[in-house]
């Protein structure tokens, strides 16, 4: 198995920026994906993976946000301190840029990789489970050379991200298979031992 | 020889109808669900299109209520009151593998709660995992749960994996598919300024307009829907709504925003899938494909077809479920499941509303008027996602 794990502290830059053929898209992630597109360009660095790899990402239960929640609810709140849909519109929405969606949708870290590396292969987004990313390892028609990735930003702000190829036969005993724990536990584990 | 995987029940709510007697005629007859936004003060709104779920008469209205969770729990109740052979299963044997969308987030109660001070916003996001794992404990379900969240086809995702479970183990219950609503401030605004709802200014019900001419966006839909899944040796054969015979996803690897415009990966899906199935596109006798009613999604299908089907592509009737129903983003591959399941059974195409002009750069055959009778054997289901992922499955009638 080979597998790079990285962890970024909430005021740490992540370099992603060096390793996007486009270096515009940088503007729609949020950290959790640049930490993804840093961590699969180490992993893949030199490798050339058949674009039809199957490729399954975990992404952790929300803990942190970086789209502008702080602002929307403060300008969104009327004189007695409640909801106003009309304060919504006109100020709350307005101090966030449309681009910050792309930095709520789950789906995000998958689909930029996959732009990165050109994957158009069989894929999943799962929400936390180690267990059931993989699962989707082991039902995958392949048997050999799986990507699979987890990421989570914590709630004080640091953000893991982990990235691996994996055969079958290495995950049919794994332990973490009946783990109901987040997906990024089991790449901290495994960071440890490989 | 690979195990075959049926579907061996439904329960769902959704605009057109709660409960399965309710959605099929509501396809049947054409029954629009999108209308104005009820269940929240939408006034200020720039739009107010949705296709919102009236449950029994009660919509959840409360800003606390997670209604993709109230809605999940719904649609379960309806399959697994009813499916005895679900309960037969020990607890270990039964998954549960659900598409599902964002996290609610409950903006007006956070607002005026002491916490905004703080910025401590974590007990007003509903957790949409914890959700259904709350679910698989009310029903003993002990053997997996697991939740997809690849936006517009994480139930396809749901639903695909449990087939290939079913084809790896076959003694397992798997009961699959998805709920979403995104009929809040924050993620009903959030599509509005990405620019994908619809600009339609008649009457609501017209707003979804897939592969017409004049189409101008999505509408946001609501609901739930589940099937039970299980291999065909241990289904009640009277039960058996469908077979699962080929599943497929791709991803564009594209750009986010768009699909890509040729529609190869979309077709590639749908190829890879037949493959699975044993057949080819000449086997298939009707579509139901994503069909949006955005510009580009529509289009980008009809080339998918083309590449799938060749010359035969604008031939076969194809069908779009969002013109009555809206897009129910993590749920709409499972809801638009439930719709195959009709025209399996009917042996017919139901009639995609508001599709009143065709586009040139569509040249598909999409029925209109009334349901086209046909002989359907196998049938291609296509969706595809923001963020450029694909997903096709492959349905035969049960026989």
């Amino acid at each position: 198995m080979k597998i790079v794990f990285d962890s970024y502290s909430a005021t740490e830059v992540i370099p992603v920026a060096h390793c996007l053929h486009n270096k515009k898209l940088a503007k729609y992630f949020n950290r959790e994906t640049a930490a993804a597109i840093v961590c699969a360009n180490k992993l893949l660095r030199g490798l050339t993976l058949p674009t039809e790899t199957p490729f399954y990402y975990a992404t952790g239960t929300l803990e942190y946000e970086d789209y502008g929640l702080g602002y929307i609810a403060q300008d969104s709140a009327d004189d007695q301190g409640k909801f106003s849909a009309p304060l919504f519109i006109e100020q709350g929405l307005s101090r966030v840029p449309p681009i910050n969606q792309f930095k709520v949708l789950p789906n995000m870290p998958l689909c930029f990789v996959a732009i990165e590396h050109q994957l158009t292969g069989d894929n999943a987004v799962i929400y936390s489970a180690a267990a059931s990313l993989l699962l989707c390892v082991l039902t995958a028609a392949p048997l050999r050379n799986i990507l699979i990735g987890a990421g989570k930003v914590y709630n004080h702000g640091e953000t893991q991200v982990g990235f691996a190829l994996v055969d079958k036969p290495e995950i049919e005993q794994s332990p973490f298979l009946s783990c109901t724990g987040e997906a990024i536990e089991m790449f901290q584990a495994w960071a440890l031992t490989v | 020889m690979t195990p075959r995987v049926v579907i061996s029940g439904l329960g769902l709510v959704s605009p057109i109808g709660n409960g399965v007697n309710a959605f099929m005629a509501g396809v049947a007859a054409g029954k629009p669900g999108i209308g104005l936004i009820r269940h929240c003060s939408a006034q200020p709104f720039p739009s107010q299109l949705a296709a919102e779920v009236n449950l029994w008469g009660e919509i959840p209205a409360g800003s606390d209520v997670d209604r993709k969770a109230v809605f999940l729990e719904q649609a379960l109740a309806e399959l697994l009151t009813s499916h005895e052979k679900f309960w037969r299963y020990p607890p270990p044997q039964r998954l549960l593998i659900v598409g599902s969308g964002l996290d609610y987030f409950d903006l007006p109660g956070y607002i005026k709660s002491e916490q905004r001070r703080r910025h401590q916003w974590h007990s007003f996001s509903k957790n949409s995992r914890q959700a259904v794992l709350k679910l698989a404990a009310k029903y003993d379900i002990q053997g997996g749960v697991h939740v997809q969240v690849a936006a517009c086809v994480a139930s396809n995702h749901a639903l695909g994996l449990a087939f290939r479970v079913l084809q790896a183990t076959p003694h397992k219950i798997v009961i699959a598919g998805g709920a979403d609503s995104m009929i809040n401030p924050l993620h009903y605004m959030g599509f509005y300024k990405l620019g994908a709802l619809s600009n339609w200014t008649g009457p609501p019900a017209e707003a979804c307009r897939p592969f017409d001419k004049n189409r101008g966006g999505l509408v946001l839909g609501e609901g739930a829907a589940v099937f039970a899944l299980q291999s065909i040796t241990e289904a009640d054969p009277q039960n058996i709504l469908a077979e699962i015979v080929g599943y497929s996803s791709t991803m564009d690897a594209y750009t986010v925003t768009d699909p890509h415009p040729d529609g190869i990966f979309l077709a590639k899906a749908a190829q890879h899938a037949l493959t699975g199935a044993g057949i080819t596109p000449n086997d298939i006798d009707c579509v139901h494909l994503h069909g949006t009613g955005t510009l580009k999604n529509d289009v980008a299908e009809a080339k998918a077809m083309k590449l799938i089907f060749g010359e035969r592509f604008s031939t076969i009737p194809v069908f779009s479920l969002k013109g009555q129903v809206g897009h129910l983003i993590g749920a709409c591959g499972a809801i638009e499941l439930a719709a195959v399941i009709y025209s399996l059974q009917t042996q017919s195409v139901p009639v995609t509303v508001n599709f009143t002009e065709a586009d040139p750069d569509i040249p598909l055959r999409v029925v209109v008027g009334k349901p086209l009778a046909t002989e359907i054997r196998y049938l291609l289901k296509l969706n595809a996602a923001f963020g450029g992922q694909n997903a096709a499955m492959v349905l035969k009638k049960y026989e």
